[in-house]
């Protein structure tokens, strides 16, 4: 998407910038590897959730391969999710973080070779990530696989079918990827800041639990920050913002909130889990001045209808009338029964998340903001010219 | 009924569709209507588990599926 990638200091992942991404710089501040047991890492895993969008304990994964010899490693660097950049930020600065939570677990687990799957849209990101690789000491072990530069290119299936050899569309899996994953075996796989926060986690222990976030959608530059995991959003959201403001919580499949309901509540995935929030893969949304959460409701749907793969039927029928709808909607119809109709139908009804994601992203619009959907409906939003006609 | 014969009668499977194989034919809710119904498109929407009195029509789903794209579990308790 945007080269434009600005990247705050933070705590722990995003610390001392000035060192730059070279693998000496990054040995001389963080130390050499320790050589871990398979005990010690799952103990040390504890607080690692996969940030890849679903937040599934990395420990847990690390258990169920923890008896069978060497699984496979995967780092899924792809990064579908468009309005997401932690982790193109992490290939321009903290590539060798990453690495060496791939190394970690390869050595514990006896694992020669790891899989890297790097964006093809986004060469700065794989030049990154290709001279990180060149700069340790077994490059060969390193494979890079190219995804294709589409939604849902980056979930798990999907990435093990791109390496497999066929098209990087997701699958059924019919079990989780730690018990049949790449060739049928048991495979670890997790988004490229699971790896670096389980570096963290070894390699400096004392430092409290962060996450990445990436703000975007007020300007034309996203902004990559780090956060302690505990702390007010007020600390991370910039102090300007008015309470009403709507925010888009986790991207594109992400939840409806406001500022004014995040400032006081501690960055958490449970607690926002809890409130219908999932942190996904930490992004932060506002809308542009052009636009109003009906409107921007819309056009991501519209987007979100484009990008399924078209093998499931629900998915392929139902995003299709339900970005009609969601446009009808901010056109100024009141199609609210019909979205809430559709969310039903195309939730749990496909291959991976992308129905369910998109769904809950526009149902949670109907639910937070009952006043803009009723100004659209009575005509009333200042936004409404700009809505996408040609609605039926 | 004895205790054996009440814990058989209590047992329940799950229908899981392979949704990327699934081609709309609607044969599944033809021998399975109790617990398949067909959604707007087509494609079937699993409504309930299988109990033990209708294993045997869930079976014959599963088999003449044309797509195969229906799987039968034994549900997790």
């Amino acid at each position: 998407m945007t080269s434009m990638l600005r990247v705050a200091p933070g705590p722990l992942l995003l610390s001392h910038l000035e060192d730059g991404p070279g693998y000496r710089a990054h040995r001389a501040r963080f130390g050499d590897l320790p050589k871990l047991s398979r005990n010690d890492l799952v103990a040390a895993a504890g607080p690692v959730r996969g940030r890849g969008g679903a937040g599934f304990p990395f420990a847990r994964k690390l258990q169920a391969v923890e008896h069978r010899r060497s699984p496979e490693i995967v780092v899924n660097w792809s990064e579908g999710e468009p309005a997401s950049h932690k982790d193109a930020a992490l290939a321009r600065v903290r590539p060798h973080l990453v690495l060496d939570g791939v190394e970690l677990v390869a050595k514990a687990f006896g694992t020669k070779i790891v899989h890297l799957v790097v964006p093809s849209e986004r060469e700065d990101v794989t030049n990154a990530v290709l001279n990180a690789v060149g700069e340790r000491a077994h490059p060969k072990r390193y494979r890079i696989h190219h995804a294709t530069d589409r939604f849902v290119a980056g979930q798990a299936r999907a990435v093990l079918e791109l390496m497999a050899g066929r098209e990087n569309l997701p699958v059924t899996a019919w079990q989780p990827e730690a018990y049949q994953g790449f060739r049928g075996r048991p495979t670890l796989l997790s988004n490229a800041e699971t790896w670096a926060q389980l570096a963290l986690r070894v390699l400096c222990p004392e430092g409290r639990p962060t996450t990445l976030l990436t703000f975007a959608g007020e300007s034309a530059a996203a902004l990559v920050v780090e956060a302690e995991l505990g702390t007010r959003w007020g600390s991370v959201l910039p102090a300007e913002l008015p309470d009403h403001e709507p925010l888009l919580l986790g991207g594109y499949h992400g939840a409806w909130t406001t500022v004014g309901w995040l400032r006081p509540r501690p960055i958490d995935h449970d607690l926002l889990r809890a409130a219908g929030l999932p942190l996904g893969a930490g992004v932060v949304l506002r809308v542009p001045h052009t636009e109003c959460p009906v409107t921007m409701t819309a056009r991501l749907m519209n987007y979100l209808a484009g990008q399924t793969a078209k093998r499931c039927g629900p998915c392929f029928n139902g995003l299709p009338e339900l970005a009609r709808a969601v446009s009808a909607l901010a056109a100024g119809t009141d199609t609210q029964p019909r979205i809430r109709q559709l969310r039903d139908l195309v939730t749990g009804r496909g291959a991976c998340a992308h129905p369910d994601g998109s769904a809950r992203m526009v149902a949670s619009m109907l639910a937070r903001f009952p006043d803009e959907v009723a100004a659209h409906v009575g005509a009333q939003c200042g936004a409404l010219p700009r809505a996408k006609a040609g609605v039926a | 009924m004895s205790a054996i014969a009440s814990a058989r009668a209590q047992r329940r499977w799950d229908i899981r569709v392979d949704w990327p194989n699934c081609y709309a034919r609607g044969l599944c809710h033809e021998l399975l209507p109790e617990v398949i119904d067909l959604d707007e498109w087509g494609y079937p929407i699993v409504n309930a588990a299988v109990t033990a009195d209708l294993l045997a029509d869930a079976r014959e789903a599963v088999r003449t599926c044309p797509t195969l794209a229906l799987r039968l579990n034994k549900t997790q308790m």
